[in-house]
């Protein structure tokens, strides 16, 4: 992958858009992806950006305070969600009344909506369309990006961390012995699937698997579509041992259970193992560095032996909110969750908000699989008399609570045993408590006691689990 | 949503003035007719009486499997029992159509436009049958658009809503006590997710639950996802017959997202994991009402009745 930075970066003064008389001069120099020769004297400090991408990957590089507004689907990170919004189909004036020294945009909105851009620009805004058609352009982009909003710095080493990420995780996938079969599904309707060299072929090559749709042409030229159809993936569907779907605002695959009652499919391998898999579009098929997350959960949902590891968990210590977090998401191979509505942060809910946790960032190692395991309402949160939640990862975890998380999470009946628990009036569910003692899950210490207020070690997380089909 | 609705009918309103149908083609003759021609055809019907249609109206879900076994089940018992009929689809959600036409490039017709293409083809019999489980706000709003376009009608007449007479209720308890039998048993609760509505329709509900009662059917339960009774009311009723399973359906025509989300959904605050952490064994099913024979025939007898209010 090329890690150059083909764009320019000169020190000087004034940015016009005259090339004679900015040549030498101006701080940031180049051309955008709409041809347009761009030169600013100093980064933007407030920066309107009308693409998702855009938005996220100014937050990664510690630009999100120079982010005065965004477009609607802007809501990652969750802190970009409250921000202005603007509509590139609206009118520009509300652009040009908050008075923006840069903004952002893609080709594609050029394209669909030229008088608004034009609009902009004749307001005297520095407009800049920016869009890596490939991922050996990711970098050129991020490059760009960074140099508009002053953080070159932060860009390389986030560059250095994307390459190695992407790296780590071909190299643990490359000691599959059985190396995974493909189909990648972006559209339900004609079963359509992605092109050569797209962001998700990539992906699957990176996370060690085969497209079986290997050389597969783009519907349009630049497009990451490709046509495939339902007769192909019956005729290869012995061999398909993975099957992914993409969904979200701009693809639509199927989901497991459409997938699973079309005519046929039953005999697709991945089908007919349960190995269909659902997977967001803004962590395959975004230019943002999420895509290694993306290429992640693809390595999951091929190797998860090797990637859903918890050797290094392995310990009779007691085990935070953290690691418990870590350990359901692994053991129980939960693909990550993202969400995908651009009015989710509208929408009222008493349930935990994602990415509004006050002790667990978007940035933090473990928000993936935190806020998964809270989304599948497997761990416990709280919201704190500040009415903001809290997760509290370094608190423990009880018996009851490991106990409420492998009932939730399984499929257990109640047993005609019942066996005797001598403290199971200090459970807070008895009969949860009852049927996994019942169901073996749990042992009595040597007085017949559950102990719910007992704190558990990482080992006994990692075997309760194991129950849970 | 209400929004943009308005926006469409607007601009639907101001295309039919200017004699375009929402597919692009010209109905006869309105754009260059002279104006007092235009003026003696507006003060009668357009239609040909024995052009004659049926508009079933759906939410409309873009669940695209569901769809098929359960809006267009219903939309073809209907086809097959009134032959001599065209049959034709309108949805009511304005954010399905649009996703459905962005996703899959399917155009399906709103209601606006729907009766747009039936005015500009000539239809003069028409027979509306919506697939609402009641005559909530969607019944209503779907009555309004409707309102407007009356009179270019010949004959029209409107088909009822699901649950609506008492024969509806004992007819609806019946069959689902049927489809649900295989779970049935003494330590099972079988529970229902309605939408629930703010509209007084939402007495639907509460009304169900008793004709279950009445029938004996005492671990049958209906709860809604938006009004009440609510997930607590449902739990704490189950929780009172000593229950160990609890089976879980929608009572909705289709099984989409709220059916696989809120009901079914492996997420915190679902029934299902609600269920689950009050110590339950859960079953959802994910077979929505459309998928019902029986409720495919009772749409057809609403149809049925509707054809038999036309004008004769």
């Amino acid at each position: 992958m090329c890690l150059a930075a083909l764009f320019s970066v000169f020190a000087g003064c004034t940015a016009k858009n005259d090339e004679t008389e900015t040549e030498g001069k101006a701080a940031i120099s180049f051309v955008d992806d709409d041809g347009y020769q761009i030169n600013l004297g100093a980064p933007a400090k407030k920066i309107i950006s009308m693409y998702s991408a855009h938005t996220e990957n100014l937050y990664a590089l510690g630009a999100g305070e120079q982010v005065i507004g965004g477009h609607t689907t802007c809501i990652f990170p969750a802190e970009a969600a409250p921000k202005a919004t603007y509509d590139y189909q609206g009118d520009p004036e509300y652009v040009i009344a908050a008075e923006p020294d840069l903004v952002l945009i893609r080709p594609r909105i050029s394209r669909a909506a030229p008088e608004f851009v034009e609009s902009l620009r004749n307001a005297g805004i520095t407009v800049v369309s920016l869009y890596p058609n490939t991922l050996d352009a990711f970098p050129d982009y991020i490059n760009k990006l960074a140099a508009l909003a002053g953080k070159e710095e932060k860009a390389e080493e986030l560059l250095k961390v994307f390459d190695a990420g992407l790296n780590e995780i071909s190299d643990l996938t490359s000691k599959a012995e059985d190396k995974q079969t493909v189909f990648f599904e972006s559209t339900e309707v004609n079963i359509r699937t992605v092109a050569e060299g797209s962001m998700p072929d990539m992906a699957i090559k990176f996370a060690g698997g085969k497209n079986i749709a290997q050389g597969a042409l783009p519907m349009t030229e630049g497009s990451s579509i490709a046509e495939f159809g339902a007769e192909r993936v019956l005729e290869n569907g012995e061999g398909i041992d993975v099957y992914v779907s993409q969904r979200g605002a701009m693809n639509a695959g199927g989901n497991l259970q459409s997938i699973s009652e079309r005519p046929g499919f039953d005999t697709v391998s991945a089908v007919k193992n349960g190995r269909v898999y659902v997977i967001n579009e803004k962590l395959i098929s975004s230019p943002t560095f999420r895509y290694v997350k993306g290429v992640n959960e693809l390595a999951r949902f091929m190797y998860p032996e090797i990637m859903d590891d918890v050797s290094a968990y392995i310990s009779d210590e007691p085990a935070t909110k953290r690691d418990f977090a870590n350990l359901i998401t692994r053991c129980l191979h939960i693909p990550v969750y993202v969400p995908s509505s651009s009015k989710y942060y509208l929408e009222n809910r008493d349930t935990h908000t994602y990415g509004m946790f006050e002790d667990i960032h978007w940035y933090d190692h473990d928000f993936d699989y935190i806020e998964t395991a809270v989304y599948s309402g497997y761990v416990s949160w709280r919201k704190g008399e500040d009415g903001k939640e809290y997760f509290d990862p370094d608190s423990g975890v009880t018996r009851e609570g490991l106990a409420k998380t492998v009932f939730i999470a399984g499929d257990f009946s109640a047993k005609e045993a019942n066996t005797a628990i001598s403290d199971l009036g200090k459970c807070g569910n008895k009969r949860i408590v009852q049927i996994l003692v019942d169901n073996g899950v749990f042992e009595l210490d040597e007085n017949g006691s559950f102990l719910p207020d007992k704190q558990v070690t990482h080992n006994e997380i990692i075997q309760a689990l194991r129950f849970v089909k | 949503m209400k929004n943009p609705q308005k926006i469409l009918a607007f601009i639907l309103l101001a295309s039919l003035c200017l004699g375009l149908s929402a597919c692009g083609k010209k109905p006869p003759e309105q754009n260059s007719a002279p104006p007092e021609e235009k003026e003696s055809e507006a003060q009668k019907p357009a239609g040909d009486p024995d052009k004659k249609a049926i508009l079933v109206v759906s939410f409309g879900t873009s669940y695209n499997e569901t769809r098929a076994v359960t809006i267009e089940a219903i939309e073809g018992a209907v086809t097959k029992a009134f032959p001599d009929y065209e049959v034709r689809r309108a949805f009511t959600s304005q954010i399905i159509i649009d996703k459905l036409e962005e996703r899959d490039g399917l155009e399906i017709d709103n209601v606006k436009e729907a009766m747009e293409r039936l005015i500009a083809d000539g239809v003069g019999t028409l027979v509306v049958q919506p697939t609402h489980v009641m005559n909530g706000f969607e019944y209503d709003e779907m009555k309004e658009a409707i309102a407007p376009y009356e009179d270019s009608f010949k004959n029209i007449s409107y088909g009822l809503p699901l649950l609506i007479s008492d024969e509806d209720y004992a007819e609806v308890v019946s069959i689902l006590a049927d489809e649900t039998a295989e779970y049935n048993t003494d330590d099972t609760a079988i529970v229902f997710m309605g939408h629930g509505t703010e509209h007084e329709a939402n007495s639907t509900y509460a009304k169900l639950q008793q004709k279950f009662d009445d029938a004996g059917y005492t671990n049958y339960f209906i709860g809604t996802v938006e009004a009440e009774p609510t997930l607590e009311d449902v739990v704490a009723a189950v929780e009172k017959t000593g229950a160990k399973k609890v089976v879980l359906l929608p009572l909705m025509i289709v099984a989409g997202d709220h059916a696989n989300n809120d009901m079914a959904g492996d997420e915190e605050g679902s029934w299902k994991t609600e269920f689950k952490a009050a110590g339950y064994e859960v079953e959802p099913v994910l077979k929505g009402l459309g998928q019902y024979e029986g409720i495919q025939k009772m749409f057809v007898e609403h149809v049925q009745a509707a054809v038999d209010a036309l004008k004769a």
